[in-house]
């Protein structure tokens, strides 16, 4: 028999704690590409978000708004050389409208103009019926097709809802709202779960000192690889203004407003590491027992001439070998897990922090390969300890 | 009973394999305890400093102050009803305005968002707590402001002396740095409630109203009056109740986000439990057969191994706490959906991470020296004896 298979061989004669080890590797495995998944997806939304997409708002603070002629002092801007530098500008206002039917369901509610708003935001597809009927119809929204399905919203229903920013309409009417559209969207770049109406309509019913002025701007640079030029060129327009302006490519706008999450997902980076610590305890544990249970049979084989390299790579083969059958489970049930039932579940609910949520070939390599590394290092003690095993002693010891 | 110390012995022959099992179980408590220390260090920077007999008065859809927004013809109104404590024959309380701004990190990339608020003199009289320990109160009507012991030295112009600008040519002047028995206040920047409105366009009102009741019973006939008046759509809130609200988002979802996590780890701890007591179990056949042969009942010998198991899942939890404890000395920054903005805080020890902890250590010891304790019970002393 060659020293690989007397390895297997050793791994099969204690099935109880063979079933344990594997069962521990891959629990742990699991629980590591789920972190790792989850700070990963994190950061790939980035990639989703378009670099020409700039949002400029106020630099201070984004409580507060910017005139409306912005908006047009952003689309008409000329580079140096006299030629245009945006190629469709919108703006928007956060309405943070509530649905007094349902409380306690946050959903985005944002104002938007019309006119320009599809010019910015491509992505976003409407049925030429509904568009058409957007534009006729000063109160009407059009929703995310998801977010009508979760609300069991239909085109022609009449919405209500509440601002506590806004407060009521000026002429104390309620915001009533006709849904005229559902979208959908041809990029994760923008959710499917918001609720957009027209701007003019939200104009009309705002107090005096809060019409015309914008929440923010949303615009696309001409050209894509100029972006962060025309990011400063943007907020140097205003440099002089009583308002200054913050112009941010899309990403790091969006970064900006969910601060909470990117500290969430620093502690998951760390937790990651310490659940790959929990997994070399337990191979440590259990190769370090096996070992010890065969002291005598090593010390035999010294005896009859196997040299202590030979052993030492003999224990060595076996950590490795067990770390390796734990992780193939592992990747299995990552998948099934992680990547089917949880990637489903939150792509859906949680398209907004995630847009994709899926398992990267990289994770599960680096899933293996850390298991691997992590069950060799395991087998470095007993190995020592066996290399110098004193013979005589140990054969006269009684297990 | 078998003797205690026949268990402790033969956990010290297995040394190695105890201390690793030992270790697993402590990086699990060290974990859940360090995470709901988090949750109770939001709760409690949030709500300390909160009295019961401050009343907080929002519009009424409003979940934040920075949501809310209260007409200056409605503060008037609101301080003019009766309920409300006086002073010189004038009611104690003011408006006061929260807005958000953003400022450069220090010793980290990017900006992020910090919670300005507009303040009176009345802000100070319900705020008994609040003194400035480095610098001076800022000169009301003036553009000075006072940062909070918290956010201190963490953004770009939050150190004594230096300047942040809110409004082109008018930077606020940092001339002093308050502490208020570590409540959120800690991290704000607060400045005369004035120069706020002027330097955020919001003359025409406040954010909230806080107002001290005569007495903390008042507040039901003080709300009764203030909610019956549909027109002001106005809500009144305790400040405990206020504050509660305030970190309710944050903590809760550090504390399932904890339990989550530490529940696959804990799996990886319970099953290292086991291996260890199960290899301890195998080795130990023909002492067990001998106890058993001495008179020692099945019962005994399951509860003697379970003990084994409990020994060193509880010591390891301990080891756990008091790593987590160790960590309760450094500060935490992270944003606070509910005032968008970033809120400094401490862990803090509470008694429900120990016993959650507790409870956990002694779980995981149970569930993974269960099975090899029933194996232990049923070994035959005839046919170990024979081995």
């Amino acid at each position: 028999m060659n020293l690989p298979g007397l390895a297997v061989r050793n791994i099969y004669r204690n099935p109880v704690r063979l079933a344990l080890t594997v069962a521990g590797v891959a629990v742990a495995l699991l629980t590591f590409v789920t972190l790792r998944t989850a700070v990963m997806s994190w950061d790939e939304a980035k990639n989703y978000t378009l670099k020409d997409r700039l949002v400029t708002r106020h630099k201070i603070t984004f409580v507060m708004d910017l005139p409306k002629n912005y908006a047009d002092d952003v689309r008409d801007l000329k580079g140096a050389d006299g030629k245009p530098l945006i190629r469709a500008s919108t703006y928007l206002n956060w309405f943070g409208g509530k649905d007094p039917a349902h409380e306690n369901d946050f959903f985005a509610t944002i104002a938007a103009d019309h006119n320009t708003f599809l010019t910015v935001y491509d992505e976003i597809k409407i049925p030429d019926d509904q568009l058409k009927a957007f534009n006729e119809t000063r109160n009407g929204a059009v929703v995310g097709d998801l977010l009508a399905a979760k609300f069991n919203w239909k085109v022609g229903d009449n919405i209500t809802l509440e601002s506590p920013i806004f407060g009521a309409r000026e002429n104390g009417e309620p915001w009533a709202f006709k849904i005229v559209g559902l979208y959908t969207t041809t990029s994760k770049a923008v959710d499917r779960q918001t609720f957009y109406f027209r701007w003019d309509y939200m104009n009309d019913g705002v107090r005096a000192e809060a019409k015309d002025r914008v929440g923010w701007i949303a615009s696309r640079s001409v050209d894509a690889a100029h972006a962060a030029e025309v990011t400063a060129a943007i907020d140097k327009r205003f440099d002089d203004a009583d308002t200054q302006t913050l112009t941010q490519d899309e990403a790091s706008f969006f970064q900006g407003f969910m601060g909470m999450v990117s500290s969430v997902l620093a502690i998951m980076s760390y937790l990651s590491y310490i659940i790959l610590a929990i997994l070399g305890l337990i191979l440590a544990n259990a190769i370090s027992m096996s070992v010890r249970e065969r002291t005598n049979e090593y010390a035999s084989m010294k005896a009859i001439g196997f040299h202590a390299k030979t052993l030492a790579s003999l224990i060595l083969t076996e950590s490795t070998l067990i770390a390796l059958a734990g992780a193939i489970p592992g990747v299995i049930l990552s998948y099934l897990i992680v990547d089917v039932a949880l990637g489903d579940f939150l792509e859906y609910n949680l398209a907004n922090f995630f847009p994709v949520f899926r398992v990267k070939i990289w994770t599960y390599a680096e899933a293996v390969a850390a298991a691997t590394v992590i069950g060799l290092f395991a087998g470095i003690v007993p190995a020592l300890t066996v290399a110098r095993l004193n013979v005589v002693e140990n054969l006269r010891r009684v297990a | 009973m078998i003797p205690y110390q026949y268990n402790l012995r033969s956990i010290w022959v297995r040394r190695v394999t105890a201390i690793i099992t030992v270790l697993g179980v402590a990086l699990v408590t060290a974990v859940l305890a360090a995470a709901l220390m988090l949750a109770a260090g939001v709760k409690k920077s949030v709500s300390v400093g909160g009295q019961d007999d401050v009343a907080i008065i929002m519009r009424a859809g409003a979940t934040g102050e920075l949501e809310s927004g209260v007409d200056e013809s409605a503060v008037g109104l609101v301080l003019s009803q009766p309920g409300l404590a006086q002073e010189n024959g004038k009611p104690i309380g003011g408006g006061e305005i929260l807005v958000v701004v953003a400022l450069d990190k220090l010793g980290a990339m990017g900006i992020s968002n910090v919670n300005m608020r507009g303040y009176s003199d009345q802000s100070l009289k319900l705020r008994p707590n609040l003194k400035v320990v480095e610098g001076k109160l800022p000169q009301p009507g003036t553009d000075e402001a006072m940062v909070g012991r918290g956010i201190l030295g963490r953004f770009k112009g939050l150190t004594l002396g230096d300047q942040i600008s809110v409004r082109k040519n008018r930077p606020l002047r940092i001339v002093g740095v308050f502490e208020d028995g570590g409540s959120g206040a800690e991290s704000e920047i607060w400045a005369d409630v004035n120069t706020v409105r002027a330097a955020f366009g919001r003359q025409g009102g406040v954010s909230v109203v806080r107002a001290r009741l005569a007495s903390a019973g008042g507040i039901e006939a003080f709300r009764a009056v203030i909610e019956a008046d549909k027109r002001l759509g106005l809500k009144v809130k305790s400040e405990p109740d206020f504050l509660a609200a305030q970190s309710e988002g944050l903590s809760k979802f550090l504390t399932i986000m904890g339990f989550i996590v530490s529940l696959f780890f804990s799996l990886g701890a319970i099953i290292g439990a086991t291996i260890t007591m199960h290899a301890a179990v195998a080795h130990r056949t023909r002492e067990i057969g001998t106890l058993r042969a001495l008179g020692f009942s099945r019962s005994a010998i399951l509860l003697g191994f379970l003990m084994e198991a409990l020994v060193m899942t509880v010591t390891g939890g301990a080891i756990g706490l008091l790593a987590a404890l160790a960590l309760s000395t450094t500060k935490i920054s992270m944003m606070n959906p509910a005032t968008w903005s970033e809120l400094v805080f401490a862990l803090a020890p509470s008694p429900q991470a120990f016993i959650t902890a507790g409870i956990f250590s002694v779980g995981m010891g149970l569930l993974g020296g269960f099975l090899p304790a029933v194996r232990a019970s049923r070994i035959s002393p005839l046919a170990a004896l024979r081995s």
